[in-house]
């Protein structure tokens, strides 16, 4: 059975943690942008999204994660992301985001990577 | 934003011909919680033509993008999948967007993302239009050898 979709939020680290679960598509992926554009909009500039639990993703969820990164480069900062899924990663790989983001296999590389 | 060239869906390349169980149709609205029907028809049938796991998951993802391209946010009417088995190894799909009446048809860009994820997941794909509908189509032959 497939997971829900839920987004849950850790603050208290070097940056704030976003974790997502279930699959992100056109009917959820407003949510996590709404989350993301709350968090820049509350001054966070660099913010870790946590993928390890998402099942699926389409390219509407990319549109809101390069709108989130934008907007985070903008303000200073970085959006990075954590992916363990191979089908996940495979999903930026075919579309050329690998280049684009910041991609790390723990919350904890995430959180201590260098500035790009 | 990139503009799709028109393309008509190509004959089928399967000599067998197609027993009547091998069509099947699904009419949703155009809700984006309904979208996942189209996603869970493909894999079903992807499951039954005997494509492996990753060949599922990219077909679900493919059969997403194919609905995504035909409509957005604030469209009103439905949209009508053709689910055809193709041989022994292939499933073909067609999706159309029948506007809901009085509603015109907006002439829409695809996304870049769509068309690199529908390139890299699929054997062939286009878009066309019918009757006065938009309509989306690809299809997908099974890598793998059964014994």
């Amino acid at each position: 059975m497939e997971q829900a979709f839920d987004i849950s939020e850790r603050e208290g680290t070097a940056a704030p943690v976003v974790s997502v679960s279930g699959e992100i598509d056109v009917a959820t992926a407003p949510s996590l942008r709404n989350r993301l554009q709350a968090r820049v909009a509350g001054g966070d500039t660099t913010v870790v999204v946590d993928l390890a639990h998402v099942s699926f993703l389409d390219s509407t969820a990319l549109g809101v994660l390069v709108g989130a990164l934008k907007r985070c480069r903008e303000a200073g900062g970085d959006l990075r992301l954590v992916i363990t899924e191979p089908r996940i990663l495979k999903v930026f790989e075919i579309t050329g985001l690998t280049e684009v983001f910041s991609i790390h296999p723990t919350v904890d590389e995430a959180l201590e990577a260098p500035p790009r | 934003m990139t503009e799709m060239p028109a393309t008509e869906m190509p004959a089928t390349r399967f000599p067998k011909e197609i027993a009547p169980w091998d069509v099947i149709e699904l009419t949703i609205p155009v809700r984006t919680d309904l979208v996942v029907l189209a996603r869970l028809t493909a894999a079903t049938l992807a499951s039954r033509v005997g494509f492996d796991v990753e060949e599922i998951e990219d077909l679900r993802l493919a059969v997403e993008e194919l609905c995504l391209s035909l409509v957005r946010n604030g469209d009103d009417g439905r949209l009508r999948l053709r689910y055809t088995r193709e041989g022994d190894d292939g499933i073909a799909i067609a999706c159309t967007f029948e506007a809901a009446p009085g509603r015109g048809l907006r002439e829409l860009p695809v996304d870049d993302l769509s068309i690199r994820i529908l390139d890299a997941l699929v054997d062939e794909h286009g878009r066309s239009s019918e009757g006065g509908h938009k309509r989306a189509w690809l299809r997908k032959r099974r890598s793998r050898t059964v014994a």
